[in-house]
């Protein structure tokens, strides 16, 4: 389904080289839902670019729903995305001139949709994340969960396989990010694979599984813990 | 599929209107100004293209003035016209009363009956001999050159009648209501008579900004002294020379007569047209100048709305945008401002010219310029913003995870 094997990628800036992955490799499986926590700048959203075709990388082979992605023009990594990836960003990234129906219909206008089929989509995506009353508000108008909701409808519109989610909640107080949480397990339910990102070890728990990224590399020694020492993961990194 | 896209764009844009409606009404202005400005200036150039009828490119006007007592006039002229005649490369030469184009000149009126009624007919009349037609260039559409014998003095006190004439065929039309004026007689003032014996194709007079310019007759007469004025004609590609050589000669050859200027022809009808001239320049050059600022505008304004938007695009383009996409979403964008420009500047653009044609007195605009100005300015914006819309296609999709 997502199949990443030794990928890695350096940033490089005139002064330092960031391996930001190291010989990356991960699968998840299709339906699968998976947390990926690690300590900041672990390579977690470089990651997640990675697998949503926002970056390349420099090494490895990524597999995304059996399409090899090495080498794919610039346009066809837009239509990948288009078609098979759902976004959800820490800040929302609604679009501010537009009503919450026009945002939605973002994605699905790339994708050349007829204009009732688009519609269709739209009210049915923002009657999941009930805000269907709310189709012609300005996001300005919505309190930061509700955004986060419009954004979910968004990227479920075109009925991705894959949603791809960096901190949701990072912006979010508990109970709206706890809404936000259920609704991604019953978008999951429904059959979409869903990556998160999140450094909330309360929500990375409610997942099917947790991946760790430390130091731009998947480790499976041990789930993150918020407190733990920082020899400990020295030691982690080096086993 | 552009017309899907365009409104979401437009609901986007009208949200966020103030810069799009200050460079809208930038365009407008642009328009009105460019739509009118071109017509004035086309006019103009027309006017000044407008044909001679005369060898206008071959010929050299020598002003001479004598002085003193031992000044022989008469002699001077036929020293000077024998020897002008015998240079190679001389086609033509004759003595003029008055320099065609120059905006000097003398006029009378002609009437159809001795009894000299009405208003009459304008002339703008010069006095040449029997080479006159040659030397000026024009071209002979019915009747006769002059005739040596009929070339006499000019009579200052206007005592004696002037017989014969040729007119152009303008002239011929206002006073005869036909071209065809071989033999037909015209009265002065006074009621004496004048024979068409000629009838010139066309030929344009003194003065450029009257509205009979072509009104002209050529009369048989030498212009008394002390000036004398010669109009010589060449063949082509020999003017600079010749007018060399004669003004070293005339210079020289009697010393009771100075040589006042040799030029070209041309130089009285650039002369002539100088404001003329200097009004298409001045209106080209501002029309230039508001035509960059206006492609400023709509350059500084994209730039600006692809510098805010930047996390905008970046979304749009993780969510599935192409870069074409992204580009095609600044043209239209400013497609949309240029034409709501375009739209009220048209408008404008017809006030202004009515009431420049009511106060002027000049002909009503076309609307051609119009549709050309439109699309001029169509095309201005989509030059304009094309460098920004470039630059937004290449934000990277990652800015919409990286920035926060
Ligand atoms: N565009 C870039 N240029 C240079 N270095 C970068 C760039 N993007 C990320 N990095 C570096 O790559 C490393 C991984 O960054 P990344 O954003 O993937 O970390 P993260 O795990 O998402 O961190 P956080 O939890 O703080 O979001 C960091 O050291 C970061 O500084
Ligand atoms: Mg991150």
């Amino acid at each position: 389904m997502l199949a990443m094997r030794h990928i890695s990628k350096v940033f490089r800036t005139d002064l330092i080289e960031t391996h930001a992955l190291r010989d990356f490799s991960l699968e998840v499986a299709e339906g699968e839902f998976v947390a990926v926590t690690g300590p900041s700048g672990s390579g977690k959203t470089t990651f997640l670019n990675v697998a949503g075709l926002l970056e390349g990388f420099d090494t490895g082979t990524y597999h995304l729903d059996g399409v090899d992605t090495n080498g794919l023009s610039d346009d066809a990594r837009s239509r990948l995305r288009n078609e098979k990836i759902g976004f959800i960003f820490q800040s929302f990234n609604l679009i501010p001139d537009l009503d919450i129906f026009d945002n939605v219909d973002v994605p699905l206008r790339y994708r050349r949709m007829k204009a009732a089929e688009r519609r269709e989509r739209i009210t049915s995506a923002l009657d999941l994340v009930g805000l269907a009353s709310r189709a012609h508000h300005l996001p300005s108008q919505l309190s930061g969960g509700q955004q986060q909701r419009v954004a979910i409808a968004r990227a479920i519109a075109g009925d991705p396989k894959f949603l791809l989610a960096d901190e949701p909640t990072g912006n979010l107080d508990s109970l709206m990010a706890r809404q936000v949480m259920d609704l991604l397990e019953q978008i999951n339910e429904m059959g979409t694979t869903i990556v998160l990102v999140t450094h909330d070890p309360e929500l990375a728990r409610r997942a099917q599984r947790n991946v760790q990224v430390i130091d731009g590399q998947v480790s499976d020694f041990r789930p993150y813990e918020p407190h733990a020492q920082p020899a400990t993961f020295a030691a982690a990194a080096a086993g | 599929m552009i017309t899907q896209d365009i409104r979401p764009i437009l609901s986007a844009l009208l949200r966020n209107r103030t810069g799009a409606v200050l460079v809208a009404l930038q365009v407008a202005i642009a328009l009105a100004v460019l739509v009118n400005a071109v017509y004035i200036v086309k006019q103009r150039v027309d006017k000044i293209g407008r044909p001679t009828g005369v060898d206008i490119g071959n010929i050299i006007v020598i002003d001479t003035i004598g002085f003193g007592a031992g000044y022989d006039h008469m002699a001077t002229v036929r020293d000077d016209l024998g020897w002008l005649r015998s240079q190679p490369g001389v086609r033509a030469a004759t003595v003029v009363s008055q320099i065609p184009l120059s905006g000097s000149g003398s006029s009378n009126r002609l009437f159809k009956t001795p009894e000299a009624k009405g208003e009459g007919v304008p002339m703008n009349y010069f006095l040449l001999d029997d080479s006159g037609v040659d030397a000026l260039g024009v071209k002979l559409a019915a009747g006769r050159k002059f005739r040596q014998e009929e070339i006499l003095p000019e009579d200052p006190t206007f005592n004696q009648p002037v017989p014969s004439m040729i007119v152009t065929r303008a002239l011929a039309k206002s006073l005869f209501g036909t071209d065809n004026a071989i033999g037909k007689v015209a009265y002065d003032a006074l009621g004496r008579p004048v024979t068409v014996t000629g009838v010139i194709e066309h030929m344009q007079g003194s003065w450029v900004d009257w509205d009979k310019l072509d009104h002209v007759g050529l009369l048989p007469r030498q212009p008394s002294g002390p000036n004398a004025t010669y109009l010589v004609r060449t063949e082509a590609g020999r003017r600079n020379a010749i007018s060399k050589l004669a003004e070293e000669h005339l210079s020289a050859s009697n010393a009771r007569r100075v040589v006042q200027h040799v030029r070209p022809l041309d130089y009285y009808r650039n002369r002539s047209y100088q404001s003329d001239r200097n009004i298409a320049i001045f209106l080209v050059a501002v029309t230039a100048l508001l035509a960059c600022v206006t492609a400023l505008g709509i350059f500084a304004l994209a730039t600006f709305n692809v510098n805010v938007r930047t996390r905008q695009i970046g979304t749009r383009r993780a969510v599935g945008a192409r870069k074409v996409d992204v580009v095609r979403y600044f043209m239209v964008e400013n497609w949309l401002i240029t034409t709501g420009g375009v739209l009220l500047g048209a408008a404008l653009a017809l006030g202004v010219g009515y009431s420049l044609s009511r106060a002027y007195e000049l002909p009503r605009l076309d609307l051609y310029y119009l549709v050309g100005g439109v699309v001029a300015l169509w095309a201005l914006g989509q030059a304009a913003a094309w460098q920004p819309a470039r630059r937004a296609a290449r934000i990277a999709p990652s800015v919409a995870t990286r920035t926060v």
